[in-house]
């Protein structure tokens, strides 16, 4: 299922409360194929850091995926994760999460931007 | 009838009119609302709300709180209210109940037809309490639509609906689209071949499956009560045509720009209301705002509705209809014996949750600016 | 002295002179090339970080009203859409496309999003209520999208760049740091050694000189001596020739030697 991302175009992956997918798949990011694999991962009180950890690794290693949101809350939960994560493509995107305002000093890259600018 | 329901009214519905006027009592008032807005986190609503009736239910959530927990807990209190109130019924009103809650079983059937036919699971969860019955697990069993129908559709109360409607057309499209879904072969493979070609208008139609379903439900709910007779007719064929005609003036503006066909579009509209039939006809027909205005602006009730709307202001028209729908249910408190009471608490209920919402949302997201925006002030 | 470890191991010729002086100019040149792409690199690098700090902040506030939009829809339209909204994926519409930049050789990816059209399944969600706030939610997030993915440009532009940084700086150090002093190096101990080769010349083609110069005066004395007399005598004798020991005693001139023995080639 080895996808150019140049010919076909490339999907949106999202990793977020129920809220914020429900807005993103209304735009039209959604995507479930044939063997019913989505690229959205829905994250509420039940999903364990386990799952969270995994669905992440699997969207960073499709080649179909281009962009990867993660609500800063649940990168939070994964940060050793997400800070590992050095390839320009997916990119991984912190987005904010509807219940808590967003914290520019906790994304990982943007803290590195900072730190560059010498404004940390 | 006439006249002598109060003679009798009493010996049965009595005791249940008093509980609903309490309940009712109970709903938040404008200084509740004043204090709410004041909240600066969830956590100050949730102390407010310990004050009112929903006291109990909020008092054990631990923070975090979430919006959606605040609006879970509301909704569960209207939901023990109604089922005791449901289990105390006598036969007419338990019927009357029932068909109150009927629109959210439309909604729960539906959702786990298109739950099934995606293989989601944990359907039932997400089910709307209000609209739960018995046999609602055995519905994810089904495997085809023909079978959900004769096995399981026929059991629950909304059979009649889903009859009506699902002609013999409608089960085969439907019928392909789950076995499309599902991969499983099929024989009908020159019908295969159609539901592909209407692959994406079948999703519409499912749309338009639910909403004809609703029409069905709203049309025989009338009916329901004006068989009943007396004062409650009275109250609820008022109550039934306003939420008749909003359903068509929903619908117009929704489908302007799509793909529904005015035949279908009138198809969609129930068969009373104010607006029934000269008003559907021009409804039908209208292809903006403008000419939606100018057809709802022959019927006087709605025309002063339209008189607080600018030009062009479509945006402020469903807190509008929002208020209107209050206002009646209100009013209908103003008369007695007769069972319009539990549906307007019912819906003055789901109005307060709806407002709950709006403000924690706003509260939550810092949006303070915009809560008085969405409030409906029910008294 | 580091010249002599900091070296290229070559045998000091003239020939390997030219050619490291070749590569030293060829280095220089590279040097100053990666310079302007390191300096053209930072340029853009610089103004990244500034637009990536700029879009993580605007993307706060942008996200902050499509969750309104949806509190909206969802204030309008029943907590159910979202079951909708779930049931009705199956493929993306909204996709995103990559196309490549290209900053000072570096060649950056470059997403686009599309929505493609004709695309209505969505159209009617919330027929009987709450369509209208549905479809603006769903304008809200499209914009919102957009703006993610510039900021996703920005950030894999960012990261690309990083790296190209890091390694064209990593090269300028080295041509600048180990390369060039190297063949500087090189080129100043073969000159030194050249050098030294040719004042050996000078020093031995000078002795050679002082050694006939003496030879000379010699014979010039004996001359004036002998009076005039023996005036046959052979002066290539007195001269005598090259010699590398530089002793003065020059062998007899083969043609002086009348008597040789005839070889006989039979």
């Amino acid at each position: 299922m080895a996808r150019a991302v140049s010919e076909e175009g490339a999907l949106v992956a999202v990793i977020a409360d129920e809220d914020t997918i429900t807005g993103f798949l209304l735009a039209g990011v959604g995507d479930v194929d044939i063997r019913k694999r989505s690229n959205f991962l829905i994250v509420d009180s039940k999903t364990t850091v386990r799952q969270i950890e995994a669905s992440f690794k699997e969207f960073t290693a499709r080649d179909d995926v281009a962009i990867v949101l993660i609500s800063q809350p649940i990168a939070n939960m994964i940060r050793h994760v997400v800070a590992n994560h050095s390839k320009p493509i997916p990119a991984v995107l912190e987005i904010p999460s509807k219940d808590s305002p967003y914290d520019p000093n906790q994304d990982s890259l943007l803290n590195r931007v900072k730190h560059l600018l010498g404004m940390a | 009838m006439w006249g002598w329901e109060q003679l009798y009214f009493n010996v049965k519905d009595g005791y249940l009119e008093a509980i609903v006027r309490g309940h009712k009592s109970g709903l938040l008032t404008v200084p509740d609302y004043n204090n709410l807005t004041q909240c600066e986190a969830l956590d100050d609503i949730k102390l407010n709300l310990t004050a009112t009736d929903y006291g109990a239910y909020l008092a054990n959530e631990a923070s975090p709180l979430f919006t959606s927990t605040v609006v879970d807990r509301c909704t569960r209190k209207l939901v023990d209210d109604w089922n005791a109130m449901r289990c105390q019924a006598d036969e007419k009103l338990a019927r009357f109940l029932d068909f109150c809650t009927y629109g959210h079983m439309i909604d729960n059937v539906v959702l786990i037809v298109t739950g099934t036919l995606h293989e989601r699971d944990e359907l039932l969860d997400k089910c709307h309490p209000l609209g739960m019955f018995d046999s609602i697990a055995t519905l994810a069993v089904a495997q085809n639509m023909r079978e959900l129908f004769r096995l399981v559709l026929v059991d629950t109360p909304l059979a009649p609906y889903f009859s009506e409607n699902l002609t013999h057309e409608d089960l085969d499209e439907m019928n392909i689209e789950i076995m499309r879904n599902t991969l499983s072969s099929s024989s009908k493979q020159q019908q295969q071949q159609q539901a592909a070609a209407a692959s994406s208008s079948s999703k519409q139609q499912q749309q338009q499956q639910q909403q004809q379903e609703y029409k069905a439900y709203l049309d025989d709910f009338a009916a329901y009560c004006s068989q009943l007779g007396g004062t409650t007719a009275e109250v609820m064929t008022d109550l039934l045509a306003f939420e008749a005609d909003r359903r068509a003036l929903n619908i117009t503006l929704n489908s302007i720009g799509t793909e529904l066909t005015r035949d279908d579009r009138k198809k969609l509209y129930s068969n009373f209301g104010l607006l029934y039939p000269h008003g559907h006809n021009e409804l039908s027909i209208a292809e903006d705002f403008d000419q939606i205005r100018a057809a709802m602006e022959k019927v006087p009730a709605y025309a002063s509705l339209f008189n607080k709307l600018g030009y062009g202001e479509s945006q402020m028209l469903d807190k509008l209809l929002y208020e209107e729908e209050v206002r009646r249910c209100a009013a209908c408190y103003e008369q007695q014996f007769h069972y319009g009471v539990f549906y307007a608490y019912m819906k003055l209920r789901e109005q307060e949750i709806r407002n709950i919402m709006w403000i924690s949302e706003c509260v939550a997201q810092d949006q303070k600016a915009r809560v008085n925006d969405g409030i409906v002030f029910l008294f | 002295m580091s010249g002599s470890t900091n070296r290229y191991q070559v045998p000091p010729t003239v020939t390997v002179l030219t050619m490291m002086k070749a590569r030293l100019v060829g280095a220089t040149k590279g040097h100053a090339l990666l310079k302007k792409k390191a300096d053209a690199l930072t340029v853009r690098y610089r103004q990244i970080l500034k637009d990536i700090v700029e879009a993580k902040q605007g993307m706060g506030d942008a996200m902050k009203g499509s969750f309104f939009a949806l509190a909206e829809a969802k204030y309008a339209g029943g907590d159910s859409i979202k079951h909708t909204v779930f049931d009705n994926v199956e493929r993306a519409s909204l996709k995103v496309f990559s196309s490549l930049d290209n900053v000072a050789g570096v060649k950056i990816p470059k997403f686009e999003s599309v929505s493609q059209p004709g695309d209505t399944k969505m159209d009617l969600t919330g027929l009987g209520k709450g369509g209208q706030q549905i479809q603006s939610c769903r304008k809200a997030y499209i914009s919102a999208i957009q703006l993610l993915v510039t900021l996703a440009n920005l950030q894999t532009a960012f990261m690309t760049l990083d790296a190209a940084l890091k390694t064209t700086n990593r090269r300028v150090n080295a041509l600048e740091n180990v390369v060039k002093p190297r063949l500087e190096n090189t080129i100043s101990y073969i000159k030194g050694e050249l050098d030294e080769l040719e004042r050996e010349e000078f020093f031995r083609l000078k002795k050679v000189q002082k050694n006939k110069q003496k030879a000379a005066d010699r014979a010039a004395a004996e001359d004036a001596k002998a009076g005039g007399g023996d005036k046959r005598a052979d002066p290539y004798a007195a001269m005598g020739g090259v010699d590398s020991k530089g002793d003065g005693v020059a062998p007899a001139s083969m043609l002086a030697d009348a008597a040789d023995e005839d070889i006989v080639f039979s």
